[in-house]
């Protein structure tokens, strides 16, 4: 069955359908989770960050004006809430630790791993954000194409870009491959 | 796409790193966590207000229908929101500024004096300054707003007052001076206008309205002595909805706003606006170039600076004052919008053209 498109969805919405968001939230927030966590690295908070960004999406609704253009817009949003947070943190002074390894413990016993971490980390916010989109859930092009309001050949680029960067950081770092 | 560069050999270190399993969004949960969204969903949004658009053409048609207050009200709106978007409500915070504090702290400020300046310029590289009337478009703010008492704008042309706009909160009132042309115009609030205050001038509405947008910090700087962070807002097309285009066509807007580190407060606020040919530009395209400072939080400002009671020898602006000062070709365009009725229009030019010709 074809997934109905986002701005049916948008439409139902707005009249008294909350399922219909319900299947918008479904259908981005893993892309928003993603996003965050390029801002963020923390998977905890990034997941805060995308259900605070739906929740800002929802009271804004009615205001978008192109409903076909959810997931870009939903997508700002979180950029948006997520940058907050993180400054929030920088304020607080709790520096936010790369810690992406599965038990998150914050060992980093492995020269390798935290290279690779820092690599990551030293990229500019929009290289670094389609890095996470394109390897968080092997997510399309089409799909972060959706979220970024980009063309996939600029996200291609982009992946070029980042990774292109991050070989010149490993490489100078004495990364072995 | 197959991503074909020599750096691969990247691609499954990054997928150990980086890559986790599908989120499985709950919408359950998330609706118990957020209680307010939901009665949005379930009520269509019907009761939320907060459709600009939607919002905007209801005042419109209010003030389309009321004979009375149709050009005034227009007029007081759009200087209104005009004052809104540079006003002190207008308060976002990043970086070592967070929105949250900053907002707060705006909510909190009981009184504030704002000084800065508003030009109104032609496009062009050469900025070409706009004249009214003869009157360079230049004007020296002077703004007070009282969370009790309401706010003030004052814009000096050549040093002196040239418009003076009143909102009175307790009296519900909007008084606007001219005092070039000893003229005013004043009208109650009406619940539109009002709730779009309400919306609009709130730090929750602006920051609700700011979240949309773009923005980047700058980073710090400092600005007279004060360490602050500035911020740039863009692609904010909210903005450019806030009125309907025949009165104010915002096509373009950009701002900055530097925000004091320490004491979480807009030091600061600069905006560029695009407007295209609307009533309040009299149809002309202008750019607007607006900075407030913002220098003095919870200090006394006088009750009777919110007066709204016509000063003593001025008479009410009429539609035959606004025409006079509008240029020809724009008053087609006036009638267009329905301000005035088209056949009025028409009786001047004949009156006008038969005192010039008799016979």
């Amino acid at each position: 069955m074809t997934e109905p498109e986002d701005q049916n969805l948008v439409r139902r919405a707005l009249e008294a359908a909350p399922e219909s968001f319900g299947r918008l939230c479904r259908r981005y927030y893993p892309s928003l989770v993603a996003v965050a966590d390029s801002i963020l690295l923390d998977h905890h908070l990034a997941e805060d960050a995308a259900q605070e960004a739906l929740a800002a999406a929802c009271r804004q609704l009615p205001k978008l004006k192109k409903p076909d253009r959810f997931g870009s817009w939903v997508g700002a949003i979180c950029r948006n809430v997520a940058k907050d947070m993180l400054r929030e943190r920088q304020r607080q002074r709790k520096p936010v630790e790369m810690c992406h390894s599965n038990d998150c413990d914050g060992e980093q016993d492995d020269d390798q791993k935290t290279l690779l971490a820092e690599a990551v980390k030293q990229l500019p916010d929009h290289l670094r954000e389609v890095v996470f989109l394109r390897f968080y859930n092997e997510m399309s092009y089409r799909q972060m194409a959706g979220v970024l309001d980009a063309t996939e050949q600029s996200i291609d680029g982009r992946i070029r870009r980042a990774k292109k960067k991050m070989a010149i950081y490993l490489k100078k770092a004495g990364f072995r491959r | 796409m197959k991503n074909d560069n020599d750096n691969q050999w990247l691609d499954p270190m990054l997928e150990q790193h980086i890559q986790r399993e599908p989120e499985a969004f709950d919408f359950e949960k998330w609706a118990e966590n957020h209680p307010e969204e939901t009665q949005l969903l379930h009520s269509g949004f019907k009761d939320s207000g907060r459709s600009a658009k939607s919002k905007t053409l209801k005042i419109w048609r209010f003030i389309m229908e009321s004979k009375i207050t149709r050009y005034s009200a227009a007029a007081a709106i759009v200087l209104a929101t005009t004052f809104v978007l540079f006003g002190p409500s207008w308060a976002p915070g990043n970086g070592s500024v967070v929105l949250a504090d900053v907002q707060q702290k705006v909510e909190e400020a009981e009184t504030m004096i704002i000084r800065g300046t508003k030009t109104f310029m032609r496009p062009g590289e050469d900025g070409e300054l706009f004249e009214f009337d003869g009157v360079p478009c230049v004007f020296d703010l002077v703004k007070y707003f009282s969370k009790q008492h309401g706010f003030v704008e004052e814009g000096y042309a050549e040093g002196k007052l040239f418009y003076r706009i009143t909102f009175n909160f307790a009296e519900e009132r909007t008084l606007i001076v001219i005092p070039k042309y000893k003229k005013y115009i004043t009208f109650t609030f009406v619940d539109a206008i009002k709730k779009m205050m309400e919306n609009f001038s709130t730090p929750n509405g602006i920051f609700n309205l700011l979240l949309e947008c773009d923005h980047k910090t700058l980073g710090r700087d400092k600005l007279d002595g004060i360490d602050v962070e500035t911020f740039e807002f863009r692609k904010t097309e909210l903005f450019e909805e806030l009125l309907p285009k025949p009165v104010f066509d915002i096509q373009a807007f950009k701002g900055k706003v530097w925000i004091g580190i320490k004491e979480q407060l807009p030091v600061r606020i600069e905006g560029d606006l695009r407007v295209g040919k609307s009533f309040m530009t009299a149809f002309n395209e202008l750019n607007l170039h607006e900075v407030n400072t913002l220098e003095e939080f919870n200090v006394e400002i006088d009750e009777g600076v919110f007066d709204t009671h016509p000063p003593e020898g001025y008479t009410e602006l009429t539609i035959s004052d606004i025409l006079q000062v509008i240029p020809t070709e724009a008053k087609a365009g006036v009638a267009g919008l329905g301000i005035i009725p088209a056949g009025f229009v028409a009786w001047k030019r004949r009156r006008k053209k038969t005192s010039l010709h008799p016979g």
